[in-house]
């Protein structure tokens, strides 16, 4: 999780690859959850940052942390995507597209911070990414 | 009736940060390292009892996302927590998972990260406990520099000093009785590999020295608060024969609760009881174990004690409860040098609570501990002597929670 | 097979509401004395006690510390799981068949008014990257997996809504429900509040103050507590991944609880075999993926069975005729709730939504984001 961290400072989204079933998760972790086998440094794998939308869901509604529903000005989307090359589902925010023309299927790339620090928020969020 | 024993048992090393890894591959340390133990694969595992205080770590029902660190999909899960008995409640829910039928191998995995959450040992899991301190102080009467020292070190102290108060009146031990108990405790955890205040050689002088935060406990009596893991394999007669020739037989548990109103209770309802050294339910849930495991005697037929004592005084408390010396005469023992390691009464080999305590894990640890002792494999803690029963206890809540097992080297018949 | 016979002998649960005008030690008391009461036994003949509570819901730690009193178990042997009531059932089970002990009481509860319930669902997700992000709860996750769903077997909203129309028309006949409406429709779920696309006001299980005990008995005692005993016939439970690495199209870990318990139970034909279900649907579109992984119905044809009317009371095979979930949520309550209620229709205690000719039954809990843990029992008269 740490190199994952860092690594976003260079823009790159890292994944660990199951040597043994293959299984590619994102982020990356010490141990496959599908055959127990351990992950290492070695098993760590770049992804492209592009993907597809496999579900989300249109949030008109967003909880304040303190246990009260505020509503949205806006309507925000959150997308489920598969990365390219991943088998994990990751969950970000979809922006630069109206929310009612979201289709599940679409495909997406990650939009990253104008300075990246090596932390969770470089990666900003994802947009609808051409062919 | 089916006969379950322990086949295996896994630990991490215990500290106050363990900020080299985070909750899940801790959690996953002691959970790998016990299948190890027991020579079990996580597909051979058909259930799973795992169990943390969730408000110290702040993360609520973590199973749900650490799961799949300790093999968890696609298996029977079941989340244990009840205070500081949470370790031990998840052993004995993992027991039952077997003695059932609905399991044969059941893995149980208890952990506590402190560190986790702001400050360690001033989480709102233990500032809560802590209530029960301003009750003290509004009946009993407690100076502010006390309640605020007490806060200091971990809430629990309250309860603990009103409970060691008791018992000192009633049967003559002294503050030295507990400078000895946690001296040897502290030296115990110097021979435990696994433990987190070590101190080999330690004295009571030593302890004597450290200052004094709530009369009668002195910061060398009180424990730690510790980050750490602790996992057992449990399985039933037939696996467990076939796995080891030394499994830890389960051969009587009890988890009797007593009542809450010793602290006053939030509600401040009803009459209390006034001395938290009482502990009935520690004495019936030692009859009930007992009784199942065919002991008649404690006295003479248990080897060996865990006893969950994160306050010295409560190791001679709750050894005289589990009815391993009369009343009144623990601390007496102790002074004679019964309680060591290599004593008539072993107390603690493992150093106890006292030397480390990591909240959700600390009673299993004592579940765990006691079945090294059956099992031979203690390594520098072993009691130089054959172990054929052994007594875990754990207590928790308000004092008004208890949980003992009885393990021996023979199924119950 | 078990290998000793269990029944459900007793039990109780409080009228479920929003905020109700009563401490959680007086709540649990009413539940625990009532079950007590119902099985016509005393504190005295109970063996040991299991509850079920969580210390984010309630609000404090060590949750059940200052109710073991209340629940009637001073100075017995007791313990607490920390999620759904029906677990704690599946607990107290195995501390029976284990044959130490032979009596059980069960209870669970929560006072969801005390803190939004879905606040406490969002410290639930990884905390080393979700958590984080701040995306997830328990609702904009039930979002996505509806989405899925929908998308991947062409349902619509409209059918979804059918479970919430169902199921809250369902309630109105059942006293202990908080939010009962008799003549809702279709329209009036899909112009409820929306929250996370496509889930609505009306297709969330309210948040609830509420309680539930039962009293779970050895063959035996059973035998000599009640004529009309209500046996545990079989049980399965399961855990899945977590959200980011499950397949979310289905609740995988239901079907693999449903094929244990069925198993056990001898159920080949679940459709043609069960009389009536409780299931826990926190969300509508729960209920129709819940059909699939019971086996009621090939995946993707959970709709049919709603539009059909095949799961209505009249139907062929009632579900949720107490309305569900959706009728009351008191979180740690709800699947031992769910228990009471399929007891209650083996026994012909369901006064106004009593299903004809009831003699095997389904009752479901679970917890967790999208259903994460299953657990479900089969349960059968004399």
């Amino acid at each position: 999780m740490e190199r994952f961290i860092k690594e976003l400072a260079k823009k790159r989204i890292l994944g660990s690859k199951c040597p043994n079933c293959g299984y590619t998760y994102v982020p990356p972790r010490s141990r496959c959850g599908k055959c127990y086998t351990k992950l290492g440094e070695e098993n760590l794998t770049e992804l492209s940052g592009k993907g597809d939308l496999v579900s989300y869901t249109v949030a008109h509604v967003e909880l304040d942390g303190h246990g009260n529903f505020l509503d949205l000005g806006e309507p925000k989307v959150i997308g489920a995507i598969k990365l390219e090359g991943a088998d994990s589902t990751i969950f970000m925010p979809i922006k630069e597209i109206d929310p009612k023309e979201v289709k599940e299927g679409m495909k997406v790339e990650v939009v990253w911070g104008e300075e990246t620090k090596g932390e969770l928020a470089d990666m900003k969020y994802f947009k609808p990414g051409g062919r | 009736m089916r006969n379950v024993a322990i086949i295996g048992c896994g630990q991490t090393k215990h500290a106050s940060r363990r900020r080299d890894v985070n909750v899940a591959e801790m959690v996953a340390d002691a959970a790998w390292n016990a299948m190890e133990d027991a020579q079990v694969t996580p597909d051979e595992v058909d259930s799973i009892v795992d169990g943390n205080m969730q408000g110290f770590g702040g993360i609520a029902q973590a199973e749900q996302w650490m799961g799949e660190w300790i093999g968890a999909p696609g298996k029977p899960v079941l989340r244990i927590a009840t205070g500081g008995t949470t370790g031990g409640s998840v052993a004995q829910a993992a027991y039952y998972q077997v003695a059932s039928g609905l399991s044969d191998i059941a893995l149980a995995v208890a952990w506590e990260k402190h560190s986790d959450s702001k400050e360690a040992g001033a989480t709102t899991g233990l500032l809560h406990v802590a209530l029960g301190n301003f009750f003290h102080t509004f009946n009993y009467g407690m100076d502010l520099k006390s309640l605020v020292a007490t806060a200091a070190v971990g809430a629990a102290a309250g309860v603990a000093v009103y409970q060691a108060r008791h018992y000192m009146h009633r049967s003559g031990c002294r503050i030295e009785h507990l400078d000895m108990v946690a001296a040897k405790d502290r030296s115990n955890a110097a021979k435990n590999k696994y433990a987190h205040l070590q101190w080999p050689n330690c004295t009571p002088d030593d302890i004597a020295k450290t200052k004094m935060i709530v009369e009668p406990f002195r910061y060398g009596h009180i424990c730690p608060a510790s980050d750490g893991a602790s996992a057992v394999v449990f399985a039933s007669e037939d696996i467990a024969k076939k796995k080891t020739d030394r499994p830890a037989w389960i051969k009587g548990l009890a988890s009797y609760s007593d009542e809450e109103n010793q602290m006053m209770s939030e509600n401040s309802g009803g009459t209390g009881i006034i001395d938290a050294s009482e502990q009935m339910a520690c004495r019936l849930s030692a009859m009930k174990a007992y009784e199942m495991a065919g002991i008649k005697d404690p006295q003479k037929e248990i080897d060996v004690a865990e006893i969950y004592q994160p306050f010295p005084s409560q190791e001679l408390i709750f050894a005289e409860r589990l009815g391993l010396f009369d009343e009144t005469t623990a601390w007496k023992a102790t002074e004679e040098g019964e309680t060591e390691i290599d004593g008539r009464m072993p107390l603690d080999p493992s150093g106890g609570t006292n030397a480390t305590n990591a909240i959700g894990s600390s009673a299993m640890q004592r579940v765990l501990e006691a079945a090294l002792q059956v099992m031979g494999k203690a390594e520098e803690h072993q009691v130089p002597k054959d172990v054929h029963n052994a007594v875990a206890h754990g207590w928790g809540g308000v004092t008004n929670y208890i949980v003992v097992t009885v393990l021996g080297d023979s199924p119950r018949r | 097979m078990m290998n000793r016979r269990v029944a459900i002998v007793g039990y109780a649960q409080s009228r479920h509401q929003y905020d109700m005008q009563q401490t959680r030690e007086d709540m649990v008391f009413d539940v625990a004395k009532g079950a007590l009461k119902d099985a016509g036994i005393g504190r005295e003949d109970v063996d040991t006690v299991i509850t079920a509570s969580t210390d984010f819901l309630d609000g404090r730690t060590i949750s059940n510390v200052f109710l073991s009193m209340a629940v009637g178990a001073y100075l017995k042997d007791e313990s607490k799981v920390e999620e759904d009531g029906a677990f704690a059932a599946l607990y107290a089970l195995m501390r029976i068949l284990s044959g130490n002990h032979d009596i059980a009481l069960v209870e669970g509860h929560t006072q969801a008014s005390v803190f939004n319930p879905h606040q406490v669902s969002s410290f639930t997700f990884d905390p080393t990257f979700d958590r984080q992000i701040g995306l997830l709860n328990d609702v904009s996750t039930a979002a996505i997996q509806a989405r899925m769903y929908m998308n991947g077997y062409d349902v619509s909203e409209e059918q979804i809504a059918g479970v919430s129309v169902k199921n809250l028309a369902n309630a109105a006949n059942n006293p202990n429900a908080q939010r009962k409406m008799p003549d809702i429709t279709v329209e009036e779920v899909l112009s409820s509040k929306l929250y996370y696309d496509p889930i609505r006001e009306l297709t969330i299980s309210p948040s609830s103050d509420g309680a539930c005990a039962l009293v779970l008995a050895s063959e035996e005692k059973a035998k000599e507590i009640t004529d009309n005993p209500v046996w545990i016939e079989g049980v399965g439970s399961c855990q899945d991944s977590y959200i980011r690495d499950r397949d979310l199209l289905k609740i995988g870990s239901l079907q693999i609880a449903a094929e244990k318990a069925y198993k056990m139970a001898g159920i080949s034909d679940p459709f043609a075999e069960l009389d009536v279900l409780e299931i826990s649907e926190k969300f509508a579109h729960e209920e129709l993926m819940g059909y699939e992984a019971l086996s009621l119905c090939r995946e993707g044809r959970g709709k049919v069975l709603v539009e059909e009317g095949i799961t209505e009371k009249y139907g062929e095979v009632p579900v949720n005729p107490s309305g569900g979930a959706l009728a009351a949520d008191p979180i740690c309550a709800t699947g031992l709730i769910r228990i009471v209620e399929a007891a209650k229709q083996i026994r012909e205690e369901a006064d106004g939504y009593q299903i004809p000719d009831v003699y095997k039954a389904l009752a479901h809990g679970q917890f967790g984001a999208c259903a994460q843990k299953n657990v479900v029992f089969i349960l059968g008269g004399e």
